[in-house]
Parts: structure tokens; C-alpha cells; sequence
């Protein structure tokens, strides 16, 4: 991806305009004495329409393609596995259970990331379950997902 | 009658963790405060409002300070309003000064803190008073001139901040419409129709979109410096340099703060210019002057005390950390804005007594524990970064007890992770998502009122001055933009 702020213009231009139709061709465009649910999206899509395109016009203009802006190499793989392992912490909660899940995805993210001894992964990961638990299910009472595995 | 509400063993106790947590968290590089504040939100919903908004005003106070830390030590602000003072602190850190810098900056928080809590007593209660005269129409053109100064104010490319401040706009159109009651852009999900709520936004913008890019790249290098307690007060020598940059910078802070839209950062930049401009050796400047410190250290927590006069007189935040203040005093149930100091007296006195209180516990304990912070800077990366995406999760959970929210705390952390790739505003965001469906339902208002359409805006003396201003804000950097081809 060279130019980046070409194709965000692009990205946006299109949303923009899907945005402004949709406001127009689902929601009323007048009510009782005044503008409609319609009225407001319909002209922030027209606003964010006019700000890509001079956006476009200005990176077309532009002969410098920009520096890189996405990582490459470790950079990036650190970036994704950081992202994925949140996303499947997220998506396993309700099956590992809020204490569980959060000591395992501290294990596994404090190991990869740091390569620190073993013991100091642990005490991060126990450390801060127990301290989730403490502040937020004993003392504040949310009910976290609990999960398979304990019930509290 | 403040005092009595502030002093209570609990609030006190709130007013304490509320610094020192705050420190800590401004002290890690890359959380700042509205993601601190946007953390630690969740935590007060157990307590009573009064004693939660002290919490978080405490909190506030701390991570301006807490940024300072790590600006002089390792040359990385921790949050925007410290930039500036990683000119001349870290070179002050260099030549082993290190400690009258957090000096002077701790004392200068203090009588800026002090002062401002002072001007915020005396005119938040005229301007309340002052504002109950305004109409649909005036409050319309306010949030228009906030929303334009901010984006004005937020970045580099004026472009990207309005890219940034309009798409936060459309997301606030999510939801149930306030007027007619239609779902709109809810694609039949039921979640959707409650629209996208701004805390888990908050959260993931700045909270989880900062670790991610700093996943990139592994933390900075940390100066080696061990300090004790004598090393931090500065001598006579520095204080004779700095008591007027004090003075000057608490005056500018202040009234910049007051602005909407305009916070502690750029009254942190406005501080330093003017600073060096009127000094006597502007050449020091840079090179470790100590005014450089003092005065913009001064300016950003008078602006941080005044951006709370037109969050709780007109319900307007003037930063991204107020706007997400604003988003709690809502999610209590009470109504910021000029009824605020008729109907509930008791939390406004006793947040603004708190602040007192704040202002003092910051100054005592950011002396005490400097030594103590100057270590938490130095947790690894690695063991920080896991920590801080386990707080935006529960967090967000946390919010209302669902896993939706957490859901939408991921997409917007990866967004926030593109915008500030990117180079957009994520504070632009977040308020125009705040402010969203609170400026339609003025705009539409104003126009169900209307005679002459949007000339209304126009037509009354004090929304007239006030669109004419906003219009400034939109035109000046597009035409000097044009002036420079």
C-alpha cells in the first residue's frame, strides 16, 4: 500500500455517499415542522463526501508516495499476535470464564512478548486474576462470565 | 459546604488513590489521561457520584502530572500536554537536573491547580447563571465552536482532523433518533439500536489502539537516574527564574482552558512560545532552561481545572478527558449543565472542594514517591502492555455487564490503531461522538423554531458570535493552506 491517504480518501468517499443514501431512502426527510430523523446524516455524509474528496485531490497532487506506514517483519507479526490473542480472549470468556481467561491470556502474551522467566510470567498472570477478582467480582460485584471451569 | 462533602474519610481516601493512581498511569508511556480516565470509569460506578467524580477529578490531576515524569526522563510525554516539556525537562535531565525539574513542575501543578480551582469557584456559578438564557440555537453554535477548535487544535493536518471529528459525528447517528424515535443504520442488529456507546469507544481508541501501536515497537530507553528526596526541590536560584513563568502560565492555562475545545495542550504550546518570546536569554531555551518547565506545567493543569467550567455549566466538554467525565456524570443520571448547580449543589461543591484537596495531596505525594514512580517507568513493556488491554476488557465489560461493548472496544481499538498510524485524532472522535446526538437535537430544535431556516444561528446575538467564531476556526487554516501554494 503506497498511498495510504489515497485509498482511506477512496474508502471514505464511498462510505460517505452510501451513508447520505441511506439516510435518504430509509428515514424521513421532513417531520412535524422541521427536519426529519434523515436530515442530519444525510448532510455529515455530503460534509465527509467534500472532505475525502479534497483529500483524493490532494494525494493525487502529491508526488512523494508517503513514507511506510504499516510495520513490517517483527513489527508486524508482534502487532497481529497481540491482536489475535486479545480477540480470541475476548471471543473465549464466556467459555474460560473472566479469572481463568484473563491469567491465561496474560501467561501467553507476557511469555511471547518478553521471553521473561517463567516464574515472573506466572506471578503477573496469578497476580493480576486475583487482583480482577478481588476488585471487580468481590468488591464491585460484577457478574464477570464465569465459565466452565469455576464457579465463584 | 463543599469542604464538608469532600472531607469525609471515604472521599478523601478516593481523592488519594485518585492521585496516585492517576500518576502511575500518566507516568506509563502511551496512556494518558483519557485513557486513564476512560480505564477507571468503570471502577466508580459502585460508589455515589460525589465520591466517584472526585475520584476521577483526582485522577486527572495525577496523570497531568504523571506525564511529566516520564517527558523529563526519557524524553517520551506521557500524554499530549507534556510534549513540550520534553524540550527543555529531558535536557535538564541530561545535565543531571532532573529533579528541580519534576520539582518546579510539581510546584507550578500546585499553584496553577490552586488558582484555577479558585477562578473555577468564582465563575462557573455567573456563567451557569448566564447560560440558562440559552436557547437551541446558542447551544448548536457552542458545540460547533467546540467541535471546530478542537479539530483546529488536535493535529498537524487540519484535514485529517475534520475527517476525524465528521466520522465521529456519523457513528453518533447510530441508534434510536432523540426527536422521532427511529432506529437508524442499526442493520436489524438489536444492540446496534442502542447506538455506539462512547465509553467502550473511549476505551478501545486510546486505551487498546495505544498498545497495539506500541506493540511495534518495544519500549524506549530509560536514563539511567536515581533520585531522592532532596534532589527534587528546586533551589532559590530556579524558583527566582520561575515564579513569574508560573504566574504567566497559570493565567494563559486558565483562560485557554476555559475555551471549548481548547485544553491543556495547546495552553501547555501557547505557554512555552510566549515564554521564550519574553525571556531575557530565549537562547537557554531547549537546552535546559527551567522556565521551559515550569511554565507549561503550570498552563496545562490550570487549562485541565478550567476545561471542568464549561463541562459542568453548559454540559460542553472541552477536551477528550472531559468528554468522558461528561459521558460518567451521564451514566449517574445527572444532567450536566446550568440546572447542575440548582439541582444537585452538593456534588458540585464537593467536586470542586475535592479539587482543593487533590491539588495538595498531588503536590505532597508527587514529591514523596518521585523515587517510587521514577521505578514504575522502568516495568517492562512486555508485562505493562497485556496489563493495560486486561483493564480496557474488563473495563468495558465492566460497563454494563455484556460482552457487546467489549466487542465494540476491540473494533475501535483497531481503529485507533489505523488513526493514529494515520495521523487522525482520536480525541476529535470521541467528542464528536459525545457531543453527536446532543448537537442534532439542538440544530433541529433551532430549526423547528426557526422563521428564516439556519439563519437563526445568525440572528441571535449571543449563537451569531458564536457560529461566526466557529467559521473562523473552519476558515483560517484552509486559507492559509491555500496562501501557502
Amino acid at each position: 500500500m503506497r498511498n495510504a491517504d489515497r485509498v482511506t480518501a477512496a474508502l471514505l468517499l464511498a462510505f460517505a455517499v452510501a451513508f447520505s443514501a441511506g439516510a435518504v431512502k430509509n428515514y424521513q426527510w421532513w417531520g412535524a415542522g422541521g427536519p426529519g430523523p434523515a436530515f442530519v446524516p444525510f448532510c455529515l455524509g455530503i460534509v465527509m463526501a467534500l472532505l475525502a474528496l479534497m483529500m483524493l485531490v490532494r494525494s493525487i497532487r502529491e508526488k512523494n508516495p508517503g513514507e511506510a506506514w504499516f510495520p513490517r517483519g517483527e513489527g508486524l507479526r508482534d502487532m497481529l499476535v497481540v491482536l489475535a490473542v486479545t480477540i480470541a480472549y475476548v471471543a473465549l470468556l464466556d467459555v474460560t470464564g473472566m479469572v481463568v481467561g484473563t491469567a491465561l491470556y496474560l501467561a501467553i502474551l507476557v511469555r511471547y512478548l518478553g521471553k521473561h522467566r517463567w516464574w515472573v510470567t506466572l506471578s503477573v498472570a496469578l497476580g493480576a486474576g486475583l487482583f480482577n477478582w478481588v476488585v471487580f467480582v468481590h468488591w464491585l460485584r460484577v457478574p464477570m462470565p464465569e465459565g466452565m471451569f469455576w464457579t465463584f | 459546604m463543599g469542604f464538608g462533602v469532600a472531607f469525609t474519610p471515604f472521599n478523601l481516601m478516593m481523592a488519594v488513590a485518585g492521585v496516585l493512581v492517576g500518576i502511575l498511569i500518566g507516568a506509563l508511556p502511551g496512556v494518558g489521561p483519557p485513557s486513564g480516565v476512560a480505564m477507571l470509569l468503570p471502577l466508580t460506578f459502585g460508589m455515589d457520584p460525589t465520591s466517584g467524580i472526585i475520584m476521577l477529578a483526582a485522577l486527572y490531576a495525577g496523570t497531568m502530572y504523571g506525564g511529566t515524569i516520564t517527558a523529563v526522563l526519557i524524553n517520551t510525554p506521557g500524554e499530549s500536554a507534556s510534549v513540550v516539556t520534553c524540550l527543555d525537562g529531558y535536557q535538564m535531565a541530561l545535565q543531571g537536573r532532573a529533579g528541580p525539574a519534576l520539582g518546579i513542575a510539581a510546584i507550578g501543578s500546585f499553584i496553577a491547580g490552586t488558582i484555577g480551582v479558585v477562578l473555577l469557584m468564582l465563575i462557573s456559578p455567573v456563567l451557569a447563571r448566564w447560560s440558562l438564557a440559552f436557547g437551541p440555537p446558542e447551544t448548536f453554535s457552542l458545540m460547533l465552536l467546540g467541535l471546530t477548535t478542537v479539530t483546529l487544535l488536535a493535529g498537524e493536518d487540519p484535514l485529517k482532523g475534520y475527517i476525524s471529528m465528521v466520522f465521529g459525528l456519523m457513528l453518533a447517528m447510530v441508534g434510536y433518533d432523540i426527536i422521532s424515535g427511529d432506529a437508524r443504520y442499526g442493520f436489524g442488529i438489536v444492540e446496534m439500536m442502542d447506538g455506539i456507546d462512547f465509553l467502550p469507544a473511549a476505551i478501545g481508541l486510546f486505551g487498546l489502539g495505544e498498545v497495539l501501536a506500541g506493540a511495534e515497537q518495544k519500549g524506549g530507553a530509560v536514563l539511567k537516574t536515581s533520585l531522592k528526596l532532596r534532589d527534587v526541590l528546586p533551589g532559590m536560584a530556579d524558583w527566582a527564574r520561575s515564579k513569574w513563568a508560573i504566574a504567566r502560565g497559570t493565567a494563559m492555562g486558565f483562560l485557554v482552558g476555559v475555551l471549548p475545545g481548547a485544553g491543556p495542550t495547546v495552553a501547555s504550546f501557547l505557554a512555552y512560545t510566549v515564554e521564550k518570546k519574553i525571556s531575557k536569554h530565549p537562547e537557554q531555551f531547549g537546552k535546559g532552561a527551567i522556565e521551559g518547565v515550569a511554565s507549561p506545567e503550570s498552563a496545562n493543569n490550570a487549562a485541565a481545572t478550567a476545561a471542568m467550567v464549561p463541562m459542568l455549566t453548559l454540559g460542553i466538554p472541552g477536551s477528550a478527558t472531559t468528554a468522558i467525565m461528561l459521558g460518567g456524570l451521564m451514566m449517574w443520571g445527572l444532567r450536566p449543565g446550568p440546572m447542575l448547580f440548582e439541582k444537585n449543589p452538593e456534588f458540585v461543591w464537593g467536586l470542586i472542594a475535592s479539587q482543593y484537596i487533590a491539588n495538595v495531596m498531588l503536590l505532597i505525594l508527587s514529591t514523596l514517591f518521585i523515587p517510587l514512580f521514577v521505578r514504575a517507568v522502568r516495568i517492562p513493556y512486555s508485562i505493562l502492555m497485556p496489563l493495560i488491554v486486561v483493564f480496557c476488557v474488563t473495563g468495558a465489560y465492566s460497563l454494563k455487564n455484556n460482552l457487546w461493548d467489549v466487542g465494540q472496544m476491540l473494533v475501535m481499538g483497531v481503529l485507533g490503531y489505523f488513526m493514529k498510524k494515520l495521523g487522525y485524532s482520536p480525541a476529535a472522535l470521541v467528542l464528536a461522538l459525545v457531543l453527536g446526538p446532543l448537537a442534532e437535537r439542538a440544530l433541529r430544535q433551532s430549526l423547528i423554531i426557526s422563521d428564516a431556516g439556519i439563519g437563526i444561528l445568525f440572528m441571535r446575538p449571543i449563537s451569531g458570535v458564536l457560529t461566526a467564531l466557529a467559521l473562523l476556526a473552519i476558515l483560517v487554516p484552509t486559507v492559509r493552506a491555500i496562501l501557502k501554494k
